[in-house]
């Protein structure tokens, strides 16, 4: 069985990542941000959002770990940070209903939901710019990148939260990244 | 989602086998969640388990006569009348965690004494999986978590449904038979009240909140809401046959929601609004105005406090 885990940063909504997977039939836990990538097995990984950039533990170490990794709100912004891009408190931030669009239907995580998707979010802080290698797939009025791809190395962000009950199509998301874990 | 037919049977069996001959106790809070682990505790060691329900007096309209019809066939349920105690231990204090934490303590206290008395080896609770990781972020302190074991020495702790969401506690719950009011109730915060008043709570503004909250539950069943309330938020003017009143303003809300997690303030119609507001000013010679709250969570969150 395929397995995914979620590397907790303590946010809020980090549980319902773990729902959502074990809800698909993926192999699944939640695992505190400290553990040692050297200690998983897994197929995939999921870096949740959290409230703190100094609170992100040993998440950034997984992007070595040569598994697909989707960040999810904060975690799409460690990866961002970590590998050479920029991240600033956004000039409006993006709270509850969002209406993403995504600007590649090609996309292997997000491609699917082209042209457009109604999402629930909550941060202040954004990707201002991309790490070399990655690509933006979506975009909003309140958020430049709300979602990056660097499809060479299996990385992925998503800005909004796909976890929840208020985002449509959250699911597709999960989906689309545990059949690129599959295949990778 | 849960399988309940699965379900139920093995967390049955699974509370037997750890509780065996010894005595039990929960505290019943009249929620899903304390309810169905009363229930599946209640029917794997029948009288053995000691139902304790505590009345802090920031119960909503008829909870307490509800508590005692939904429970009636456990013989061994206890109902405590503590209103006093806990408002006593409430005067003064207006700061909302130290609010919660002095109606954690009170409850530990009246529990206490409570479990001591009926001689229990175990204690069961309704913790559910958000409960777990909602504690350790520290976003809200959980009273039904933290404490209880620090001061009783219990041989075990049994939490039957801590691996299940709310949702799936409520088809748990329906599947038991337990009476719709019981299996579709709003959620209702273990505080009560007293997250429904900003400040310090006294009786007034509870009376206030008490009235606010029924009226609206009444009025919204209709838009079949996740979760439906009013709040005490602070005091306005206004004008009433001619004089000029400073009184209470009312919030109410109104929310659609899967588990809590997120939620979206529901759009009601203008006349069933204005009725809310009739009955609210009209019944409450102390409440000058009210209010619908339309923000969504994020950034809100559901309660005020």
């Amino acid at each position: 069985m395929t397995k995914i885990v979620v590397v907790d940063n303590h946010g809020q909504f980090t549980h319902l990542e773990r729902r959502a997977l074990r809800d698909l039939g993926v192999d699944t836990e939640l695992i505190d941000n400290d553990t040692p990538p050297e200690e998983i097995d897994a197929d995939g990984v999921v870096l949740s959002g959290g409230p703190d950039m100094d609170r992100i533990g040993a998440s950034a170490e997984y992007l070595e770990a040569d598994v697909p990794v989707l960040g999810i709100c904060l975690g799409m912004q460690l990866i961002a940070e970590e590998l050479g891009g920029r991240v600033e408190d956004g000039d409006y931030g993006g709270y509850a209903d969002v209406t993403v669009e995504l600007v590649d239907a090609d996309d292997p995580l997000t491609g699917r939901l082209h042209p457009e998707t109604r999402v629930w979010a909550s941060h202040a802080d954004e990707v201002v710019e991309l790490p070399d290698g990655f690509e933006r797939t979506a975009t909003s009025d309140v958020c430049g990148i709300e979602a990056m791809s660097d499809t060479d190395r299996d990385l992925y962000g998503v800005q909004w939260h796909p976890e929840v009950a208020h985002t449509e199509e959250g699911d597709a998301i999960f989906e689309n990244f545990r059949d690129i874990c599959e295949a990778a | 989602m849960v399988d309940t037919e699965t379900f139920v049977p093995d967390a049955i069996d699974e509370i037997r086998a750890e509780i065996g001959n010894a005595n039990a106790v929960i505290a019943l809070s009249g929620g899903v969640d304390s309810s169905v682990a009363a229930a599946l505790a209640y029917e794997a060691i029948g009288d053995q388990l000691t139902p304790v329900y505590v009345d802090t007096g920031l119960m909503r309209k008829g909870e307490t006569a509800g508590i005692r019809d939904t429970f009636d066939y456990m013989d061994s349920l206890r109902i405590v009348d503590a209103k006093d105690r806990f408002l006593d231990a409430l005067a003064g204090v207006t700061d909302p965690e130290a609010k919660r934490e002095i109606i954690g303590e009170q409850f530990i206290r009246e529990f206490e004494r409570e479990a001591t008395e009926s001689d229990a080896d175990y204690l069961v609770q309704g913790t559910i999986y958000p409960d777990r990781i909602e504690s350790e972020g520290g976003i809200k302190s959980h009273h039904n978590v933290g404490g209880l074991p620090d001061v009783v020495d219990f041989d075990g702790i049994v939490e039957p449904v801590r691996d299940l969401y709310k949702d799936e506690v409520r088809d748990v719950a329906r599947h038991l038979d337990l009476e719709e009011v019981v299996a579709e109730r709003m959620p209702f915060p273990g505080p009560g009240l007293a997250v429904r008043v900003i400040g310090e709570v006294t009786d007034e503004k509870l009376e206030v909140a008490r009235h606010a909250c029924h009226v609206v539950e009444d009025e919204l069943e209709e838009y079949d809401p996740w979760q439906a309330l009013a709040a005490v938020i602070g005091k306005a003017t206004g004008v009433k046959g001619d004089n000029r009143v400073h009184g209470w303003v009312v919030s109410v809300r109104s929310v659609e929601s899967r588990d809590g997690m997120t939620a979206r303030a529901q759009e009601i119609d203008w006349e069933t609004l204005q009725r809310i507001q009739s009955r609210i000013t009209g019944q409450n010679d102390n409440v000058a105005r009210v209010v619908y709250d339309v923000t969504h969570k994020p950034p809100a969150t559901i309660e005020y406090e």
